[in-house]
């Protein structure tokens, strides 16, 4: 009904939606309107030509580059964007990245997404899986998420032969050298990420564990022996580099970094407290040079890396640990693995008459905000957030160590299916009570947004 | 009840399956993996040929005396399932083939 109301809505121009962002359209949607204009086309054949094997500044010193590039941003193909799966993606970025290359200043350290943004939530996954749970009545505490999510994969047709698919080619020996083919094997992966629905997907890739066993058949999933490692860990900005020179690794990585950025506008720390959306750009990047993947086998902290460190980065070793950083000490990525493990999920706009307000913690008069709550990148480099699984399971544990944990009440985040289940910030020992300080007057701020 | 249980050993043969775990296979694998297990089963009366009913004959008359053979048709998978893929208790990957009937038939 989006589409009737932008066609009812008359103040608003041709192709925006109500809320006044333009609808995009596909590439390949907009390579063909603009091959129907005479004008736009021979600019586009002069843009291509003028990108073909050069860099940005030596195209834009040609005048010609120039008066084409600013006569295509006019064009359906400047604000054009793909989906995740389309047919004929590689083609839709070829043309995505045809003009935006052009448009960015070289070498960004987060490139705009060239995918559509993901407006659906977790929760219509977990309906979906819900109906697993329903079929499985041996489900307990004690069982293995991780093994529940192999057998449902096991039991649908379509997912046990992409699996086995990708399982056979990752762990297949080529010779005594070779011990896989990697390109095979990651082209399999994508197959089933990309071919098999996420409610079977993410069952497999973001498990809750309580024992190793569990985890460890987590950190499985993908076979990392072929997929992931190698004898070689390479710098991570080489890595980025190699990732760019493809336009769809280029891709999965911008949206990567579109849907995952740590942001401490929201609740979750994730870009519009969008879950669904960082897992599904998470495991987009899974096949692909930047494949991630959990470090190690550990059930209490979740580690997710790219094969590559930061050793060899000379004078760019920040810009390096930045990078490394939005994987292995994202708040928001972590937010939203454990968060699909508990099976919750941020529920903004509850379907329930009553309004969340009613159970707010009882804080003074909520205090200003204070001055330095805007430098993110303090509160980012001292704060590890977390979910917090289940309190009454957690609780004495967390009371008896130092860490300091606050525990948001269940209205706060509104959770779809299992209501009891709450969310907690806490953090690594060093520092904590600083930080504990400044977060807690922030709380009631970011609650009532909500509830407005 | 003992003819229910008569009227189901008398099904025709078909394909039907199992939820089982690897290691119940047999196969030596030691997983905890659920896997589906399809097999053939039912009777093929319908299905008995020229063939069965003079081999049948041949028997009685003693022409064929030391040979095995079988003189009634079998319920047997046509075709094979897809391979099938686990983790073990070890932490390896392994895959099966054919390991289920994905087909069956009086042959």
């Amino acid at each position: 009904d989006e589409i009737l109301r932008s066609l009812a809505g008359p103040p608003s121009p041709p192709g925006q939606d109500p809320h006044g962002w333009r609808v995009p359209v596909d590439c390949v949607r907009a390579n063909e309107l603009c091959a129907a204009e005479p004008s736009c086309s021979s600019r586009y054949r002069t843009l291509r030509q003028c990108l073909a094997g050069r860099d940005r500044n030596t195209m834009l010193a040609n005048k010609e580059c120039q008066a084409a590039l600013e006569v295509l941003q006019e064009s359906p193909l400047y604000d054009c964007r793909c989906k995740r799966g389309m047919k004929k993606e590689l083609q839709c970025l070829q043309i995505y990245w045809s003009i935006h290359l052009g448009l960015t200043e070289g070498e960004e350290f987060y490139e705009a997404s060239p995918y559509e943004p993901v407006t659906s939530r977790l929760s219509d996954i977990f309906r979906l899986a819900s109906i697993f749970s329903g079929m499985d009545p041996t489900t307990n505490s004690k069982s293995n998420h991780c093994l529940d999510a192999a057998k449902a994969c096991n039991l649908n047709d379509n997912c046990k032969r992409l699996r086995s698919g990708y399982i056979s080619t990752c762990s297949k020996e080529i010779s005594a050298t070779e011990h896989c083919s990697r390109r095979k094997c990651h082209k399999a992966l994508r197959q089933f990420f990309d071919r098999v629905p996420s409610e079977y997907t993410y069952r497999l890739l973001f498990c809750s564990c309580k024992d190793q066993a569990c985890a460890e058949r987590r950190r499985q999933t993908i076979v990392p022996s072929c997929s992931y490692e190698d004898k070689e860990k390479p710098n991570c900005l080489d890595l980025r580099n190699t990732c760019r020179t493809d336009h769809l690794c280029r891709s999965r990585l911008a949206d990567f970094h579109a849907n995952c950025q740590a942001s401490f506008q929201s609740l979750t720390s994730c870009p519009g407290d969008n879950y669904q959306a960082c897992l599904g750009s998470y495991a987009g990047l899974i096949g692909f040079d930047m494949t991630p993947n959990y470090v190690d086998a550990s059930t209490t902290s979740i580690t997710i890396s790219p094969w590559c460190s930061c050793k060899g980065s000379g004078n760019m070793e920040e810009e390096c640990e930045k990078f490394l950083r939005d994987f292995t000490e994202n708040p928001c990525l972590r937010n939203a693995i454990q968060a699909f493990g508990n099976g919750t999920d941020v529920n903004l706009s509850p379907k329930n008459p009553s309004p969340p307000v009613t159970l707010l913690p009882k804080t003074e008069k909520s205090p200003a905000l204070p001055d330095d709550i805007n430098d993110s990148n303090t509160m980012y480099d001292t704060s590890v957030i977390t979910t917090c699984t289940s309190v009454q399971e957690h609780g004495s544990k967390l009371n008896k160590s130092k860490e300091q944990s606050l525990c948001y009440s269940e209205t706060q985040l509104t959770t779809d299916i299992m209501p009891d289940q709450k969310t907690f910030v806490d953090q690594k020992a060093g520092g904590s009570r600083h930080w504990a300080g400044r977060i807690l007057p922030v709380v009631p701020i970011l609650l009532l947004k909500l509830a407005l | 009840s003992r003819r229910k249980r008569a009227r189901a050993r008398h099904k025709p043969c078909a394909l039907k399956e199992l939820e089982v775990s690897v290691s119940e296979l047999g196969l030596g694998y030691e997983s905890d993996e659920t896997v589906l297990f399809r097999y053939c089963s039912g009777t093929c009366e319908a299905a008995v040929r020229s063939y069965d009913l003079s081999l049948k004959s041949m028997r009685s008359r003693r022409k064929i005396k030391k040979e095995k053979v079988r003189a009634r048709p079998c319920c047997r998978p046509l075709a094979y399932d897809d391979d099938v893929s686990f983790l073990d208790a070890y932490n390896r990957y392994y895959t099966v083939n054919e390991l289920s009937a994905k087909e069956c038939g009086c042959v």
